[in-house]
């Protein structure tokens, strides 16, 4: 099973299906899996944060929801994770591609990608960086399951190395 | 009109539908004008009021309402174009626009200069739009909105009370628990 078909499964198993999402070319092969599947519901948002409110509405009642980034725009949600997903205790799954890493060819991708994590961990929140898809299933059934044991956000970073996709 | 008196005018026609009011005293109020397990007061986050309530409605039937404000929705006015893209016939937002930032200072905000967020939304394909200036003039398109399709987008213009309302209590979490277990019920851990 390829990575996105990985990431369709373990979304579906704990029963994740609206999906507020910023566009990015390297992980399409996903978004489209999901834009195919009845099950999922797909939101384009105009940005980042808007995203995070959108799956924080959804959870409220009752619904679970992940969003999808990329890295660039990973900074623009930090208010709506600290403010509303951490004081409520909305789990809310990230799956954001992390720019700025091996093969990189932009030099203005570097500085938020490099941030991403360690702005999540003074967050206080969890991450786990997938870059091989041999363990993803394992890592990403285990992640999503702790996000909601916790109760707290917590980000999936996809490298190149995971998805081997267009860097742009 | 007072904001106050607006948002008694909205709770005289409401049972269970979930009200999204913004941060500050658009909580507040609505607190005090009547707490309800489907309120899902913000305390933090500007800006993402009508998102959260996008999300809501794109869940469950329920005509789902947000309280927005025009300081906060001036943050993020991408939310009216998403609302107009997805158009989900059970979402009524109601904006109480003071133009001001009230809890930063009264300062004028864009909509003081004629920034008209009812135009906006229209522009956005969000049909049903509406801009008042009395109680008569919401509550009698609040009460459309409840019956018929929407999405509904309401702007109206409202004043700030003399003395400000006491905070509400400040409890996300209480907020979500119970807000939630009102679509849920009790939830069950698994192994």
């Amino acid at each position: 099973m390829d990575w996105a078909q990985t990431i369709v499964k373990c979304l579906k198993a704990e029963n994740i299906s609206l999906i507020p999402y910023v566009p990015d070319i390297s992980i399409f092969e996903v978004t489209k899996l999901l834009e195919e599947d009845p099950f999922f519901q797909l939101v384009p948002a105009t940005r980042e944060e808007e995203a995070i409110g959108i799956a924080a509405g959804s959870y409220a009642v009752g619904r679970n929801s992940a969003v999808f980034m990329q890295s660039s725009g990973f900074g623009n949600t930090v208010n709506a994770l600290a403010s509303l997903c951490i004081p409520c205790r909305l789990p809310i799954p990230l799956f954001i591609n992390l720019r700025g890493e091996v093969g990189e060819f932009n030099i203005a991708q570097v500085p938020m990608g490099r941030a991403t994590r360690p702005i999540l961990d003074v967050l206080g929140l969890p991450f786990y960086t997938l870059d091989n898809p041999e363990t993803a299933e394992q890592i990403i059934s285990g992640a999503l399951r702790l996000c909601y044991a916790s109760r707290e956000p917590l980000a999936l970073c996809m490298t190149s190395l995971l998805h081997r996709g267009k860097l742009a | 009109m007072l904001r106050f008196d607006a948002t008694q005018v909205l709770l005289k026609h409401l049972t269970d539908e979930p009200v999204v009011p913004n941060l500050g005293p658009t909580a507040d109020e609505l607190w005090h004008a009547g707490d309800r397990d489907r309120n899902f007061y913000t305390y933090g986050s500007m800006g993402l009021c009508s998102s959260i309530a996008l999300g809501m409605a794109l869940s469950v039937p329920d005509k789902i309402i947000s309280l927005d404000g025009d300081g906060s929705l001036l943050m993020n006015l991408g939310a009216i174009a998403s609302i107009g893209r997805e158009r989900p016939k059970n979402l009524i937002v109601v904006v109480w626009d003071n133009e001001m930032w009230g809890q930063t200072g009264g300062q004028a905000t864009h909509t003081a200069f004629g920034t008209e967020l009812d135009q906006v939304a229209k522009s956005c394909g969000i049909a049903n739009t509406a801009l008042v200036h009395d109680l008569e003039g919401l509550d009698g398109i609040f009460k459309r909105a409840l019956v018929e399709d929407g999405p509904w987008f309401i702007v109206a213009k409202v004043e700030d009370p003399p003395e400000p309302f006491p905070l509400c209590p400040n409890e996300p979490e209480m907020t979500l628990y119970r807000f939630r277990r009102s679509f849920v019920g009790q939830e069950i851990p698994r192994h």
